[in-house]
């Protein structure tokens, strides 16, 4: 049985299949030959992107016009020199064009990559380290900007290899129609490169062909039932992130569906205006980090709220950052009156290495993912998931990612190399028909990021009655007198102190060769520089509520006025620079001796 | 300052609350790292709350908001009268 996807065309059945865990769905295969024979069947009139900037400032193009606009801009790049198999970086503010960009390198059969557009946010030095790095490792052919692209940062490009800038034009493209290229290349070549996450400038770029991509899609839009004439994606998500790129311009691109985007920081300055475009466009899915369902929450005035209808939303998608139930529950709590219903509200775990996600919370399920609480004293001292009556006395509460999707598996293995059951924590080991080959143009890392094929996400979970639960990230494990300790829950109490900054905390486990184990470093900034006044008092508090929480002691806490810690360029705390840093400042802590 | 530009002020004092920080309505707030992204959102809801205007969305940079001079010229230049 086909299951509920519109555009029938996209795909053929070849047979049904029973993943271990996963969707119990037929396992089908893209049609098409690759990404631009996907964006060359879409109904040409229909609209395809609509670049939301408020609500009378608003450009939409239909398939037909983008399409036009990209075979512009590959004539552009080819003119440039550009061929089949070239790299080509692209660092332009989030945008219609720089998609089209995106696009009329694909259609040449080059391999175009995201790079983050520099903003007032980015720390400058660690901005153009990093655009140095990332570009050197690319060797790419063109590097295309914009006309406002900082020349003084063109410096910090690596010009290796005979590379070329490119300032791509901000006027609207011409309606004249350009020829239609020839993009009949396999699909096993590459599509682009994407970037995961990373706070050096080595960012490790994933290189993935048409066909990863085009499976990764198929199943998303299986397991999603994505109607390509009656959904539409929201989207405020970064292009140089895997959640933006695949969820909200592949996805689409493929599937034929509307897209409504904005600007990332259109959106952090006005992070209501996401229920205005969901609301207006009716928009039916989002892909969002855990912390928007509190930042939206509690920056939309309730007087306010009334005036949104939510009632469309078939699911926003918690993805990207370990899902908090607490966050989820805010957001319900505060828009259930706006017509968000509590099935809306999915997850997913998901990484550039897979294309995009690894698991989908099942849409059918009726109430959003499958939560469970466990004893906590067992799953610290021995990784046992042993499940308790809900919100029982020293319980700890986990909200699943969901089901594998259709040809994916995962292995739960512990330290010393063994397959663990069921209920047992562990890191993750992926296998899929979508996972990439190995990073671009570092051999030395793809050979560490796989044991016997199967690739070490370096996330810790397990699995239990067919879902997988994500706790953390393996190397960030705290293990103190032989307890494991997650620094998600160390951090979630601190950030709950009034002092604290929310979200601006990092829990650490630091080898202490007196006591032979680990022992419990927090940073955490204060929300203004005369808290430090009452540092003690806090600190007091602090250790009193981790304490009381968890029934460990801190070692070393540190209080540190705002902006002290290291964020990343996707914004999170960057634990292991953060780390350098208060090493610097403390050498007492002899981290790494 | 005007009334609305001191109950700006208070509100930015209250929520910075840095010791011994004075501010005027030229104090770089944004590009001295004063105020930080995260509470550019705040900003933008005091000013619509202080000047009884609507800020479209999209019509606003940080630099906009960099001074409380800047922020109510900001509002005066792109605000809407509230619904």
């Amino acid at each position: 049985m086909l299951c509920g996807v519109a555009n029938k065309n996209t795909w053929t059945r070849v047979a049904t299949t029973r993943i271990r865990e996963g969707h119990p769905l037929e396992c089908r295969v893209p049609r098409y030959v690759n990404l631009i024979d996907a964006l060359n069947a879409a109904p040409g009139a229909r609209p395809f992107i609509t670049y939301w900037v408020n609500e009378d400032e608003q450009e939409t193009v239909t398939f037909e016009q983008f399409r036009c606009r990209a075979r512009a801009q590959t004539e552009a790049i080819r003119a440039k020199g550009v061929s089949r198999g070239d790299r080509v970086v692209i660092i332009m503010p989030q945008s219609i064009s720089a998609m089209t960009v995106f696009a009329g390198a694909m259609m040449l059969g080059a391999a175009p990559a995201f790079l983050a557009y520099p903003n007032y946010k980015v720390e400058p030095s660690k901005y153009r380290s990093g655009l140095e790095g990332v570009t050197a490792n690319l060797k790419a052919k063109l590097v295309v900007i914009d006309e406002q692209f900082p020349d003084d940062l063109l410096d910090h490009v690596s010009w290796s290899g005979g590379t070329v800038p490119h300032r791509a034009s901000g006027r609207r493209d011409s309606e004249a129609k350009p020829e239609i290229i020839d993009s009949s290349y396999p699909a096993d070549c590459v599509a682009f490169i994407q970037h995961s996450a990373g706070t050096t400038g080595l960012q490790k770029g994933v290189a993935l062909t048409h066909a990863a991509v085009l499976r990764q899609l198929e199943h998303l839009a299986q397991v999603l039932q994505i109607d390509g004439a009656r959904d539409k994606i929201y989207s405020w998500l970064p292009l140089y992130h895997d959640m933006g790129l695949i969820a909200c311009f592949m996805l689409p691109m493929v599937y034929h569906v509307q897209l409504v985007m904005q600007s990332p920081l259109d959106w952090v300055m006005q992070p209501e205006t996401m229920l205005q475009v969901i609301s207006d466009h009716k928009c039916t899915l989002a892909w969002l980090p855990n912390f928007t369902f509190q930042f939206v929450s509690r920056r939309t005035r309730p007087n306010r709220r009334a005036q949104y209808n939510l009632s469309c939303v078939r699911a926003l998608i918690n993805c990207s950052e370990p899902v908090r139930a607490a966050s989820m529950q805010e957001f319900l709590d505060g828009f259930a009156a706006c017509g968000i219903k509590a099935d809306a509200l999915q997850s997913s775990y998901a990484m550039a290495e897979n294309v995009f996600a690894v698991t989908q919370s099942d849409l059918r399920g009726g109430s959003g993912p499958t939560r469970i609480w466990a004893d906590a004293g067992r799953f610290r001292n021995s990784h046992e998931i042993v499940k308790v009556a809900n919100g029982a006395t020293d319980s700890i509460c986990f909200t699943s990612s969901g089901q594998l999707l259709p040809n994916h598996e995962i292995r739960v293995m512990s330290d010393s190399g063994s397959i663990l059951p069921d209920g047992t924590v562990g890191e993750i080991l992926i296998k899929s028909d979508c996972l990439f080959e190995g990073y671009y143009n570092r051999s030395d890392l793809t050979a560490k990021a796989f044991t016997d094929g199967w690739y070490r996400t370096g996330d810790l979970g397990f699995s239990l009655d067919g879902e997988l639960y994500v706790v953390g990230r393996k190397k960030d494990l705290i293990i103190v007198g032989g307890e494991n300790l997650y620094p998600q829950d160390i951090e979630e109490i601190v950030a709950g102190h009034p002092a604290i900054r929310d979200g601006r905390v990092i829990a650490l486990g630091v080898d202490n060769p007196d006591l032979g184990t680990q022992e419990i470093v927090i940073v955490a900034e204060v929300e203004s520089e005369d808290l430090l006044a009452r540092a003690d008092a806090t600190e007091r508090e602090i250790r009193g509520s981790v304490t009381a929480g968890l029934g460990v002691a801190v070692g070393m806490l540190f209080l540190k006025p705002p902006k002290w810690i290291v964020k990343s360029t996707a914004g999170k705390p960057a634990r292991s620079t953060t780390l350098e840093k208060l090493q610097k400042e403390h050498p007492e802590l002899r981290i790494g001796s | 300052m005007t009334v609305e530009e001191t109950k700006m002020r208070d509100f930015i004092l209250r929520r910075i609350r840095k010791p011994n920080l004075t501010i005027d309505e030229n104090t770089p707030l944004v590009s001295s790292g004063l105020v930080d992204s995260m509470a550019l959102g705040d900003l933008l809801l005091e000013l619509e709350d202080l000047t009884r205007m609507r800020i479209p969305a999209g019509k606003v940079r940080p630099k906009d908001l960099d001074t409380i001079a800047t922020m109510f010229a900001t509002a005066a230049r792109v605000g809407k009268p509230q619904k």
